[in-house]
């Protein structure tokens, strides 16, 4: 059965695609099929960490949205350093960074339905044991859609004021719509906090397990999205860490 | 180690050996008619010392015997001196068999240049007891000047001098800020003394047909060049001591620094020096401090760290999307999507 992860934070700039792309990236290792669909059509992003030029790509997520194409049709492989052995494949959907094909979205809109039909037929066709949607901050239509379709809502936070209110918010928003598991992800935490008095208090303020603690990484921020850092960085201890997540997402 | 490698690498070296002390058989020191120049002496102690103790016993001895027997003295004559070669060896060997691989430090350093000369010392007085329990080739007291103390000298100087430099391109003795300055000083030493006792021994050489206390000058000039050598060695490791301990110390606080250990008050006799290293300590101490001060002062941020969330404000926002009619179909059909996705 595929396993449905959506990846969101209230604020932007907290890690989700970073994220997303690692704890992909190492399930595909361990011999999964997954597939991350880029659902931030406004700013999307992820596509830069797999090195992918969307001018290389026919189609993009916004053509299947307004009926140009087949959703297996935006599906490209970006297995990370193939493993012939390995069974492994990951796909990425990118949205398009067209301004025109921007502005069409934010100006018209679209069929969310689309949307879940689309996700559905890519765990059929690929097919995948696991669909990572990443998102656009704050809780928008499609936002909302890909947390009512997910077995798993992972939501990020960084240590920082600014993050806590609207957490809270996505926290409850889920519970309304009785996602199956919620789990929070702390990043870019700094060295010098304690991670277990944090763990605590996130868990006791919100109520949800928290997966992970991923520590603010000077290689990270040089490596500067233009590579997946678990690729480049195996052995870095923020590497480890994500390894353990992945752990919890498969149990 | 296995026995095969050891007797081999003992007895392949032994011929060498031997062969060399037939060679250097010609150049006898002054008034010694037994005991020659013997530079290769440094071949047993380094095989004892890289190899194992018993390779080097099997250098000396063996090479001893092959050695006698070329020069026509006779392969079991001398048969206290095949053991007390086999002893210089074996005994450097000894010393470092169990103990670190690599010469990196000057303790290392001072305990391998010791070992040298005390088994030579040892291995000789061992040679005179066995002649004088079952032998009594020697004389007393000439046999002293014409045999034992010649024996001595060249071998320890030999070994001194000869030892560390073998063992440097064997990657034994490793270029260290420490072993570099030891063996600077040590160098300048060797060749202060050995260049006096040289120039003393040139001077008498045609001399020493004439009377007994000639001889005996020049054994004194070797008897206190000898001493001299060890005082100053003794000395040098001191003063280098005293250079490269505290580099070590600082070397380590730094580590414990990167580990999260601030307190550097054991750092407080390097500190006190009035020289650069003192400077460093206490530049180093006074980093520990901040460093710690800065990460109590964080972690005690930590510690008020207090997640607030205004419940009205959350309850205000999450009506606004709840309520929307588009969040009022979700949530009905978000049970049988969930189903219907895999
Ligand atoms: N643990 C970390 N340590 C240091 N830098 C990080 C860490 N995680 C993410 N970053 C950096 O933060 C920036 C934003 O990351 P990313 O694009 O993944 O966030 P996002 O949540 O997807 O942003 P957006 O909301 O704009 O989509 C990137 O420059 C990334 O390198
Ligand atoms: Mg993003």
């Amino acid at each position: 059965m595929a396993k449905i992860v959506a990846v969101h934070s209230f604020r932007g700039g907290t890690g989700k695609s970073n994220t997303t792309a690692n704890l992909a990236c190492l399930l595909a290792q361990k011999g999964h099929r997954v597939g991350i669909i880029d659902t931030d059509i406004q700013s999307p992003g992820i596509h830069v960490l797999f090195s992918l030029d969307p001018n290389d790509c026919p189609c993009a997520l916004n053509d299947y949205l307004w009926g140009r194409c087949e959703i297996s049709q935006t599906a490209y492989e970006v297995t990370p350093t193939a493993d012939p052995a390995s069974s492994g494949k990951l796909f990425l959907i990118p949205s398009s960074i067209r301004t025109g094909d921007i502005a069409r979205v934010i100006h018209y809109g679209y069929d969310v339905n689309l949307l879940k039909e689309g996700c559905q037929r890519l765990i059929r066709e690929l097919p995948l044991d696991y669909l990572f949607i990443d998102t656009h901050p704050g809780l928008n239509e499609e936002t909302l859609l890909s947390i009512a379709i997910a077995d798993m809502l992972l939501i990020i936070l960084r240590p920082d004021h600014q993050d806590y209110q609207g957490t809270a918010v996505t926290v409850e928003v889920g519970r309304h719509l009785e996602v199956p598991r919620m789990s929070l992800l702390l990043n870019k935490v700094p060295a010098c906090f304690s991670r277990e008095a944090l763990t605590d208090q996130v868990a006791h303020t919100y109520g949800c397990e928290v997966v992970g603690v991923l520590p603010h990484a000077e290689e990270m921020m040089t490596l500067a999205s233009s590579g997946i850092f678990v690729v480049r960085y195996p052995d870095h201890h923020v590497s480890r860490e994500l390894r353990t997540v992945t752990a919890m997402i498969e149990a | 180690m296995d026995a095969r490698r050891i007797i081999l690498t003992g007895c392949g070296w032994g011929a060498v050996f031997g062969i060399l002390n037939c060679a250097s058989n010609v150049f006898l020191l002054p008034s010694a008619p037994f005991i020659s120049l013997r530079p290769q002496i440094a071949l047993p102690m380094v095989v004892g010392i890289t190899v194992h103790p018993v390779a080097g016993f099997l250098v000396g001895f063996v090479g001893n015997i092959i050695g006698d027997g070329l020069s026509g003295f006779g392969l079991w004559k001398f048969w206290n001196w095949h053991l007390a070669n086999g002893l210089m060896g074996f005994l450097p060997g000894l010393v470092r068999y169990g103990g670190s691989n690599r010469i990196s430090t000057v303790r290392d350093f001072g305990v391998l240049e010791m070992s040298v000369v005390l088994a030579s010392g040892a291995s000789v007085a061992f040679a005179v007891l066995l002649d004088v329990l079952f032998l009594e080739f020697m004389r007393f007291p000439s046999s002293f000047h014409s045999w034992i103390l010649p024996a001595f000298l060249t071998d320890a100087v030999n070994g001194f001098v000869l030892v560390p430099v073998l063992l440097l391109p064997a990657g034994r003795l490793l270029i260290t800020l420490e072993t570099r300055t030891i063996l600077l000083i040590t160098a300048l030493l060797v060749v202060a003394v050995l260049s006096t006792a040289g120039a003393i021994t040139w001077s008498v050489w045609d001399d020493l047909s004439s009377p007994a206390a000639t001889i005996e000058n020049f054994y004194i000039a070797g008897i206190v060049s000898v001493i001299l050598l060890v005082l100053g060695f003794i000395a040098a490791l001191g003063f280098v001591r005293k250079i490269t301990d505290p580099i070590g110390e600082l070397t380590r606080a730094a580590e414990a620094v990167e580990n999260g250990d601030y307190d550097l008050g054991h750092l407080g006799h390097v500190s006190a020096r009035q020289d650069e290293l003192g400077r460093l300590s206490r530049v180093l101490q006074g980093m520990a401090g901040q460093v710690r001060k800065r990460e109590e002062a964080l972690r005690s941020q930590v510690q008020e760290l207090r997640i607030r969330i205004d419940p009205q404000r959350r309850e205000r926002e999450v009506a606004a999307i709840v309520e929307t009619d588009y969040f009022q179909q979700l949530k009905k059909k978000a049970k049988e999507l969930r189903q219907g996705m895999s």
